[in-house]
């Protein structure tokens, strides 16, 4: 059963432009002047529930303006939405209740209270009875391993530890869908592994639907079984996140450094070098092919090595240039690719 | 209304985590009440009566009125709303299952409930201290009508707040409109020029607007005067909760499509 469903959803922002310097300014003073900008354009989007979906783009994709119209915080300029049978703009207090919305940037707790004095006021925002609520403040506490953090004022908790107070505040009243945006960034490796092992937690043991945005491939890749691109407001790919990286991430980074100054390396032939110091080397190369970089490595004695999965941006980049190729051939006319 | 009274709660706690700000709120009540008992004990040290009020008299309505109007602190309110209007973080407001207004109704109660304590406590000892004789008047019926045009006056200046501050979905920067608000305060409540220096039809006038019965008005009553305007204070007061109530929904329903969300 789908707990969101969008059709043609599409949401075009309006925003003032004006020229450079003081007469630009003047001029806006009296001439106003906008543009239109489409974040979202026409976007088909369904999540089963029970299911944790992730949303990939880069920057100014549409990713975060899907999650504000899917929790009602702004409505769309055309197309359907429906989220749990609601539309979500009507901003219904029995809608709101039902879901929970995380956003790395924007806190919901107290600062200079602690994190028990914003989990009370929680309690009584979502009509938790007190059994309830301590039931399901032991449970987390014990999942987050946080026992000595409730009582600790909010500003001096490390992000880490903020962001695990957040997920706390946000999963009390056990939503049926968790929207996250962007929960582990900033955070160092520890942290994020720690919150991904929560997320996955909660997905599998209460049945949350979650639908994660992240600009890391780690949090998509190890919790989302499947995966929506977006770029430029559209969607551009919508399956199986296992697919995704074998279709289209294609290239490892791999990074060297030396205790010696290396002048030249001798590169294989499809190895691309795209930083360079005589201590430090990145180069970029098809997968299938760095096993075979690293061995051909070894002879410099490398002091460390790291093979990094390719950035985001250029698998949506990747994705987003045969899509548009497979349009342009259907558009001509052709059935099938 | 549990979930309000939770709201006001942790606004009385956020108040108490800074306690210098506590202690320096103290100081400034006790240096007020210190500063109107000199200044007002040597304009009466060569008379009796100014403008038929005793010295007692007089430092009683200055006690009360200066209580009221510092509990008046819901200009916050809208520059809160508008700042997280425009930095996106009244999204936060957004996802709650709570009425915004009365969110920040109850905030302005937590933290007006926290300052009242404090203040009340100051007043009281200084009160004490400098055997003021408080003048306070008579009738029951006139005090609770005092009571509630002073509860139904903070109330309206929460909503005025909270609807200059969603005015910044339709105008972004609601600086101008804050300042004819400050300065039509100013006035109606005869900061700027003493009411007595206006002609009575103007006079009049401004009792049709509701700052007039915000703190001034209450303040008379509480110390036993102008008993006459209690009923038609409250009638006009009460009026205005009601437009301005209507005047919310209206621009919230209008322009709240404009919210982007965006900033952080």
């Amino acid at each position: 059963m789908n707990i969101i469903e969008t059709k043609n959803l599409s949401k075009t922002y309006r925003r003032v432009v004006k020229q450079e310097g003081l007469g630009g300014s003047i001029k806006s003073l009296f001439k106003r002047e906008y543009e239109e900008k489409k974040a979202v354009e026409g976007m088909d989007f369904a999540v089963r529930e029970g299911e944790f979906a992730g949303l990939i783009g880069p920057n100014g994709a549409g990713k975060t303006t899907l999650i504000k119209m899917l929790t009602g915080i702004i409505g769309p300029t055309s197309g359907e939405i429906e989220v749990m049978g609601y539309y979500p703009n009507d901003l219904k207090n029995e809608f709101k209740r039902q879901y929970a919305i995380v956003m790395g940037q924007k806190s919901q707790l107290f600062f200079e209270l602690t994190a028990n004095d914003t989990l009370r006021l929680f309690k009584e925002i979502y009509g938790l009875e007190e059994r309830e609520f301590r039931e399901a403040r032991a449970y987390f506490t014990e999942l987050f391993g946080v026992e000595k953090l409730l009582d600790v004022q909010v500003r001096t908790l490390s992000l880490g530890e903020r962001m695990k107070m957040e997920l706390m505040a946000a999963l009390l009243h056990n939503p049926r869908i968790l929207f996250l945006d962007e929960p582990t960034i900033g955070l160092d490796a520890v942290a994020s592994r720690q919150i991904r092992r929560f997320l996955r937690e909660i997905n599998r043991e209460r049945g949350t639907t979650i639908l994660l945005t992240s600009h890391y491939m780690e949090d998509i890749r190890s919790l989302c079984g499947r995966s929506v691109v977006i770029n430029h407001g559209h969607k551009i790919y919508d399956g199986g996140t296992e697919e995704l990286f074998e279709k289209y991430q294609r290239d490892r980074q791999v990074t060297l450094s030396f205790d010696r100054a290396v002048e030249r390396l001798e590169l294989p032939g499809n190895a691309v070098m795209t930083e360079e110091t005589p201590y430090r080397k990145v180069i970029r190369i098809p997968r299938e092919e760095s096993g075979m970089l690293l061995q051909k490595m070894m002879k410099y004695a490398p002091r460390d090595v790291v093979v990094e999965e390719e950035e985001i941006g250029r698998v949506v980049e990747r994705i987003y240039g045969e899509e548009c190729g497979r349009k342009l051939w259907r558009d001509e006319g052709h059935e099938k690719i | 209304m549990k979930k309000y009274k939770e709201i006001a709660r942790i606004y009385i706690k956020s108040q108490l985590a800074w306690r210098a700000d506590v202690l320096f709120n103290m100081l400034f009540t006790v240096a007020k009440i210190l500063f109107a008992w000199l200044l007002w004990g040597m304009i009466f040290r060569e008379r009796n009566m100014v403008a038929g009020f005793t010295f007692h008299g007089m430092l009683s309505y200055y006690i009360v009125s200066s209580f009221l109007s510092q509990l008046e602190m819901a200009r916050g309110i809208s520059g809160e709303v508008s700042a997280r209007i425009r930095n996106g973080t009244f999204s936060n407001y957004m996802v709650m299952p709570v009425s915004i207004e009365w969110y920040f109704a109850a905030m302005e109660v937590g933290v007006v409930l926290f300052y009242l304590s404090f203040d009340l406590l100051a007043a009281a000892v200084w009160v004490f201290v400098f055997r003021i004789r408080f003048v306070f008047g008579r009738s029951p019926e006139i005090l609770l009508c005092a009571a509630v045009m002073a509860v139904m006056g903070l109330f309206f200046m929460v909503q005025l707040n909270y609807f200059l501050g969603i005015l910044t979905l339709k105008f972004e920067d609601i600086g101008t409109f804050l300042m004819i608000k400050d300065n039509l305060v100013s006035l109606v409540t005869g900061t700027i020029v003493p009411l007595v220096l206006f002609p009575e039809s103007v006079v009049r006038v401004m009792r049709l607007l509701p700052f007039y019965y915000v703190t001034y008005l209450p303040s008379m009553l509480f110390t036993g005067r102008c008993g006459e305007e209690a009923v038609r204070g409250l009638a006009v007061l009460g009026t205005w909760c009601i437009l301005m109530q209507g005047m919310i929904a209206v621009t919230w329903r209008k322009y709240r499509k404009k919210y982007d969300g965006v900033g952080i």
